[in-house]
């Protein structure tokens, strides 16, 4: 076999694999939309802010409604959480 | 003569996929490097486009304003009485008070969310089943009633029992009797809920009658949101005023590449590629230099040396790209994003179940494509040109 | 159609690094011309400008000045483009050391100059063939060239050059790692293509090949000019 030919069959292979793998997000983003309905009503009825990812600081719990300052809540100067703000990017307040 | 052009094409691209074989040692650190590079970045993208994107979706019908009183840049209990001014202000709908905060667990370290709901008129609480597994939610009219997530009920170690007791500030404690369970599939927002009614919020919390934690302002026309938000913070000075468009903004940039991960995600890209620019701009070798001219003095144009480069960085990178980022779909949307999993939930004791499931944007691909596919071409365009340019009779 | 004469130089000069303080003047007012089906042979010591003419003849590169035409094709002051092209249809070129890629085939080196004009890997490989049987490298086909002796390497060498079936063959040095034996057969190949109607130039000091019966002239290059030509036997 030529080895253009290997290339051009391994990029079918790959494409093919990336259609199973699109072909699944698909139906689980069907699911899930049925799924945000039931969330968003969450939302309503209880009043929610905020997703509930990380429990560890107020300041990624409720990054939405937490004030300004948040981070320097513990004590001024207070270092932060590593990891998970290694992950969450400081709130911008307009 | 098309027939032709095609014969070059993929007899050059035969000779190229041959040379890269030859240095498979070489070529597949480089292949594996890339590939890990467009995983990493790639992942942390769909990761945080489909936090960001469930963000969006849900929050769609967080309340229309909330009102917080601010003290020493501090939010502070908000007095009931803050209503009184606001109610002149047309366009208001409702206005309700809700207590909410943090329960810290000593026994586990876990962290609970315990949510005061406001007395609703006509409240009859199982008429609310939303995301509710079993059960329903407190009523006002009944004290000591809860409705938890199945995580916190594994946090307290519950079993199949209902009630359990959680400490007031004083330490006296205070009872509770579990009357709904929410659907494992919210975990994403009542993972660490604890709901309640407003009473029994106050006093667990100790907080003084005509204080609560803040206030839900409901509008009837979403237009005017704005407008509303802007009048309520000039008859309240000193409080702190957050519109749901607030909200939404602070969940389209709290996952981007500008935190921490991102970043270092970003910057692992650049280096690894710095150092495969330089590795390849470094300087030919007498062996690519004598293959090159050999090639040239046998009928090779600099066009089809600069092809055969071309077809070298193409092949290498297009594959290591399509590699990387399949697998970080696979990696997000198959294993949950396990690898960020850690960091984005950090020393959380309760950690959310959810599943993740990105949009499949061109955009997304695009950009991961132009931040690693075009800067190895063009990294590897410069040594190409210089490859293709060796003088045929050097070898002479 | 090709003209009668196949390597027509007049008043040709070639300067390396012209201009700048290491120039060298190579060939000085070269002319002469070789015929079509005509085996000459140039010889000189090394630094006479040999290799230089040859190259020219090679369409390696053009002259700094003079006329040079190569199979009817006018080669001075042609852009790199074109002399690949003519370098590709007109000649063969066979070196001293052979200048094989090391990592590939005895059929993979044969056939490098048919990868660029699209050739498909079927018929590569029936050119080649018929070549390596000619040679009577048949059994040697899908060695390495590393595997191969000097003798083998000259003839695969020369196999690589006709693969394009050029009318002009030029070869530099073409014995000078060979013993007398293998010497005499490499040039009775050379001479053997002649004879098939090509033109061979031939750069060597070796008497084998200048004494060769079916040697046409000898050219003796010194400091860049031709000294004198001799005709063969």
């Amino acid at each position: 076999m030529r080895p253009s030919t290997g290339l051009l069959m391994t990029l079918m292979i790959l494409s093919m694999l990336g259609g199973a793998v699109a072909h699944t997000v698909l139906i689980k983003r069907g699911e899930q939309a049925e799924n945000l309905q039931i969330l968003q009503g969450v939302v309503a009825s209880l009043g929610l802010s905020d997703l509930a990812l990380s429990t560890e600081a107020r300041y990624t719990r409720h990054p939405a409604v937490s004030d300004p300052v948040v981070v320097s809540m513990d004590h001024p100067g207070a270092i932060d959480h590593f990891p998970s703000t290694f992950f969450w990017a400081p709130v911008a307040r307009p | 003569m098309t027939g032709n052009r095609l014969g070059r094409l993929l007899n050059i691209l035969d000779y190229a996929l041959s040379s890269l074989g030859r240095k498979s040692l070489k070529n597949g650190g480089v292949f594996i490097i890339f590939t890990l590079v467009v995983f990493l970045f790639a992942s942390f993208q769909l990761v945080s486009r489909a936090l960001t994107e469930a963000a969006q979706t849900v929050l769609a019908t967080a309340p229309d304003i909330t009102v917080q009183q601010m003290s020493a840049g501090r939010q502070v209990s908000i007095a009931s009485s803050a209503k009184i001014p606001l109610a002149p202000i047309f366009g208001i709908k409702k206005i309700e008070e809700r207590i909410w905060g943090y329960y810290f667990d000593e026994s586990n370290g876990a962290n609970y969310t315990i949510i005061g709901l406001p007395a609703r008129a006509g409240d009859s609480g199982g008429t609310q089943l939303f995301g509710l597994a079993e059960g329903r939610l407190p009523v006002a009219s009944e004290r000591g009633q809860v409705a938890i997530s199945d995580n916190v009920r594994r946090q307290l170690q519950l079993g199949n029992r209902k009630h359990f007791s959680l400490f007031r500030p004083d330490l006296s404690q205070a009872s509770f009797a579990t009357v709904g369970l929410f659907a494992p599939k919210t975990e994403i927002l009542t993972a660490d809920l604890m709901v309640m009614n407003l009473a029994d919020a106050r006093d667990l919390f100790a907080i003084a009658d005509g204080f609560v934690t803040d206030l839900l302002v409901s509008v009837a026309n979403p237009n005017e949101i704005e407008t509303i938000a802007r009048k309520i913070s000039e008859k309240l000075p000193g409080s702190r005023v957050i519109t749901r468009n607030q909200i939404l903004k602070t969940y389209k940039v709290v996952f981007n590449r500008r935190s921490g991960l991102g970043t270092v995600c970003l910057l692992t890209a650049l280096a690894a590629f710095v150092i495969l620019a330089w590795d390849k701009a470094s300087g030919l070798s007498r062996e690519e230099r004598k293959e090159v001219a050999i090639l040239k003095i046998l009928g090779w144009q600099t066009s089809d040396i600069m092809l055969l480069r071309f077809c070298e960085s193409l092949s290498l990178s297009l594959l290591a790209f399509i590699s990387g980022y399949l697998l970080a779909w696979v990696h997000v949307v198959f294993w949950g994003g396990a690898l960020f999993r850690p960091i984005f939930l950090g020393w959380s004791v309760i950690r959310p179940v959810f599943s993740l499931a990105p949009p499949l944007a061109a955009s997304d691909l695009l950009l991961v494509f132009s931040l690693s596919v075009v800067p190895y071409l063009c990294a590897t365009a410069v040594p190409a040109w210089r490859a293709a340019t060796v003088r045929a009779d050097s070898v002479i | 159609m090709m003209p009668d004469n196949l390597v027509e130089l007049q008043a040709v000069t070639k300067i390396y690094n012209q201009g700048q303080a290491n120039e060298v003047i190579a060939l000085k007012q070269v002319s002469f011309t070789v015929a079509r089906n005509e085996m000459v042979c140039v010889q000189g010591p090394s630094g006479s400008g040999k290799t230089t003419l040859l190259s020219l003849i090679g369409c390696i590169f053009a002259p700094t000045s003079g006329r040079a035409t190569i199979g009817g094709k006018k080669i001075s002051r042609l852009p790199d483009h074109f002399l690949t092209r003519y370098r590709r249809e007109l000649t063969g070129f066979v070196f001293q050391h052979y200048n094989m890629l090391d990592h590939l085939t005895v059929l993979e080196n044969i056939t490098l100059p048919l990868l660029p004009l699209g050739i498909s890997p079927g018929d590569r490989v029936r050119k080649a063939d018929r070549l390596l049987e000619k040679f009577g490298l048949s059994h040697r086909r899908n060695f390495s060239v590393t595997q191969l002796s000097g003798g083998e390497l000259q003839r695969v060498a020369i196999a690589r050059a006709l693969i394009n079936d050029p009318p002009i063959i030029v070869a530099d040095e073409p014995t000078a790692h060979l013993d007398g034996k293998l010497s005499r057969e490499v040039v009775d190949m050379l001479a053997s293509l002649r004879d098939e109607g090509r033109t061979v130039v031939i750069a060597s000091h070796d008497p084998i090949v200048s004494a060769h019966p079916a040697m046409a002239r000898i050219i003796e290059v010194r400091d860049g000019i031709i000294l004198h030509q001799l005709s063969g036997r």
